[in-house]
């Protein structure tokens, strides 16, 4: 019940913002039409809030995993960034093999051939598909 | 309506050699990422997707269809032998199939549940083919009043049928429309929510979301699940006797009426956008049971029970396209992706699609009769080589999927910059489905957006600021109503759920 009641003031809040700060920021106005750039946005935002408080006042239980799997989801989302920051830099064919490395390597894959195949031979297998078979480029 | 020659030169066009390869191939990777528990059919649909943008509108849509039926019966693998569903569609399967196996015959179990699918399927497939001409020509005469009323109409089913709870079913759809509000203005042509990066001028490029939703977001949560213990192994007995490994023409035609009631309750279901598969075979199976001469046996391996959950879920599959079709609205998750191969070749679709890709359309239909012909090929041949893949190391195959997922994107949604929408999404999605808020919905409810906000401008057009004009369009009207009826019927119906627990 508490997770629905924190999540039903998050969506309060970001209504809110929406409305009042977002939506005037970023959408431009018009003088003519009958369904205005702004209008559906803004409407959204109340339906938002109007269900933040809905969730508040009859929260409708709860689902919500360990704090170890949500450690564990931020830290693969973490590598995942990481390895699209290094993708920018040093491009596919350096950054795809760590990064397929680091993932079966936090995924408790200890056995070297499984390594060997997900982060060499599964990647030269991709960029063979992509670049020599399809003729398109890679980062 | 198609004229015949159009619609044999269609039928005609799947069987060329190309196509009948993607769609065979569609099929093997269908079967084979099911069997694999924690990939399943959309998150190899959502993979392959950005693969088809270089092929034959017909071989890619086919090849998406493939591996959408294909999972349906690989996703049965694991459910029977391991107990661990490989989709959720397949977690009915288990109640009978898993005590089968454990009597020594998962074999037998396995091609029960791939002769249901195939029968299942091909069935809610010829509804399919008969109803869905007519029904787009009745959808023809709708204008924006109509349209706008049956899109609130599948937004009441949707938010209140998917998901746990009304309240949450409309945050769903208020964040999806909202995610396609972001780009240009379909009216006025100012720029919306874009915030400086001019690569989302156009929006939020579709397959970066349904990707990284569906797919990114799905490999998080397997990842973040997975512990040092590995997918327990399975072995095949063997020498066992010729009747434990096989289903016998007796055997199946004794599960006749338990078959035709799974793909009637199926077909029925899928028609309905928002019910799902899932439900279907469950709905079936109770059915099933209730209507046993001996419902203590149901549970303990009762090929009935298969039968039941199989032709069920599968039957789904086609029915769903009757919505997707006919009307432009997405009845599921794997609709949604079809719909966004769709549009990655440039066909919109809905109600014209039959007048102006009449061919295309009833050469997909050719193809899903032929993947239903292709499942049952693969499957007989392939059953006990998926068996092994269950115990392949997920490790392995998630990291392989998520290189997929990366170059998939960046194949099809503007480079890096593609991705990085991809992984904010995945993450997105990952919240969401931790609170419950489903993430199905946001998708289906982006897609519709834009047509969303078109209808009712041309609506409010129409209308000139007189809503007593309103009782022009009587069909607009009274779908309107039953939409509003159908929120109020499921806010009270969740509103009893709460109280009673």
């Amino acid at each position: 019940m508490l997770t629905d009641r924190v999540t039903g003031g998050f969506f309060i809040l970001l209504g809110v913002v929406l409305y009042l700060w977002v939506i005037p920021w970023q959408v431009e106005t018009a003088d003519y039409g009958w369904l205005k750039p702004r209008t559906l946005p803004l409407a959204l935002a109340v339906v938002l809030g109007l269900c933040g408080v809905a969730l508040m006042v009859k929260p409708v239980g709860d689902a919500r995993p360990s704090t170890f799997n949500w450690l564990r989801a931020a830290l693969f989302a973490g590598v995942l960034a990481l390895g699209l920051w290094l993708m920018g830099v040093v491009g596919f064919v350096y950054a795809a093999s760590p990064l397929a490395f680091a993932v079966m390597w936090l995924a408790y894959e200890r056995r070297w051939l499984w390594l060997g195949l997900g982060s060499v031979v599964m990647p030269a297998v991709i960029w063979f598909v992509i670049t020599i078979v399809l003729e398109r480029t890679l980062p | 309506m198609p004229e015949l020659a159009i619609i044999l030169a269609g039928l005609g066009d799947a069987f060329t050699p190309a196509n009948l390869f993607f769609v065979f191939a569609g099929v093997f990777v269908g079967q084979f990422v099911g069997a694999v528990p924690g990939i399943g059919p959309i998150m190899a649909m959502a993979i392959a997707i950005p693969f088809t943008f270089g092929m034959d509108p017909l071989a890619g849509i086919g090849f998406l269809v493939g591996v959408n039926k294909g999972g349906l019966v690989g996703g049965a693998i694991p459910a029977v032998l391991l107990n661990t569903p490989g989709t959720p569609d397949a977690a009915a399967t288990a109640l009978d199939g898993h005590p089968l196996a454990q009597q020594g015959k998962p074999l037998k179990a396995t091609k029960m549940a791939l002769y249901s699918s195939v029968t299942g399927d091909t069935f809610s497939d010829i509804v399919l083919i008969t109803v869905s001409a007519p029904l787009a020509l009745l959808a023809l005469r709708m204008g924006p009043v109509e349209v706008f009323g049956l899109m609130l109409l599948a937004f009441a089913v949707i938010s209140g049928l998917m998901g746990p709870s009304l309240v949450k079913g409309i945050i769903a759809i208020a964040l999806g429309l909202l995610a396609a509000m972001v780009g240009t203005d379909p009216e006025h042509g100012t720029p919306r929510l874009y915030f400086g990066q001019f690569e989302l001028y156009d929006g939020i490029p579709l397959p970066a979301i349904a990707i990284g939703m569906l797919a990114i977001s799905e490999l998080l949560r397997r990842l973040s699940e997975s512990r040092r213990e590995g997918n327990p192994a399975v072995r095949l007995p063997r020498g066992q006797p010729r009747e434990d490994s096989m289903v016998s023409w007796h055997e199946y035609w004794a599960c006749r009426f338990t078959l035709a009631r799974g793909a009637v309750i199926g077909t029925l279901l899928g028609a309905l956008p928002g019910i799902g598969s899932t439900a279907a075979a469950f709905m079936s199976y109770a059915t099933t049971k209730q209507a046993a001469r001996d419902p203590s046996s149901f549970g303990k391996g009762n090929i009935h029970g298969i039968a039941a959950t199989e032709s069920a879920n599968s039957a789904v599959m086609g029915a769903n396209m009757i919505p997707l079709l006919t009307l432009g609205i997405p009845g599921s998750v794997g609709a949604a992706l079809i719909i966004s191969a769709f549009m990655i070749h440039g066909i919109q679709p809905g109600p014209f699609l039959f007048d102006t890709q009449g061919r295309l359309i009833y050469g997909l239909f050719g193809a899903m009769l032929l993947a239903n012909l292709g499942n049952l090929i693969i499957g007989q041949v392939g059953l006990r080589f998926w068996v092994r893949v269950v115990s392949a190391p997920e490790s392995f195959i998630f990291a392989s999927a998520l290189l997929m997922c990366f170059v998939g994107v960046y194949l099809t949604s503007g480079g890096l910059f593609g991705i990085g929408v991809m992984l904010a999404f995945a993450a997105l999605a990952y919240v969401m489905t931790t609170l419950g808020i489903s993430v199905v919905i946001f998708i289906i409810a982006f897609f519709l957006g834009p047509r969303l906000e078109v209808s009712l401008s041309q609506t409010l057009a129409l209308l000139n600021g007189d809503p007593t004009k309103l009782l022009n369009y009587p069909v607009g009207l009274v779908l309107a109503l039953i939409a509003l009826v159908t929120t109020v019927f499921l806010a009270r119906r969740n509103h009893d759920r709460a109280d009673q627990t």
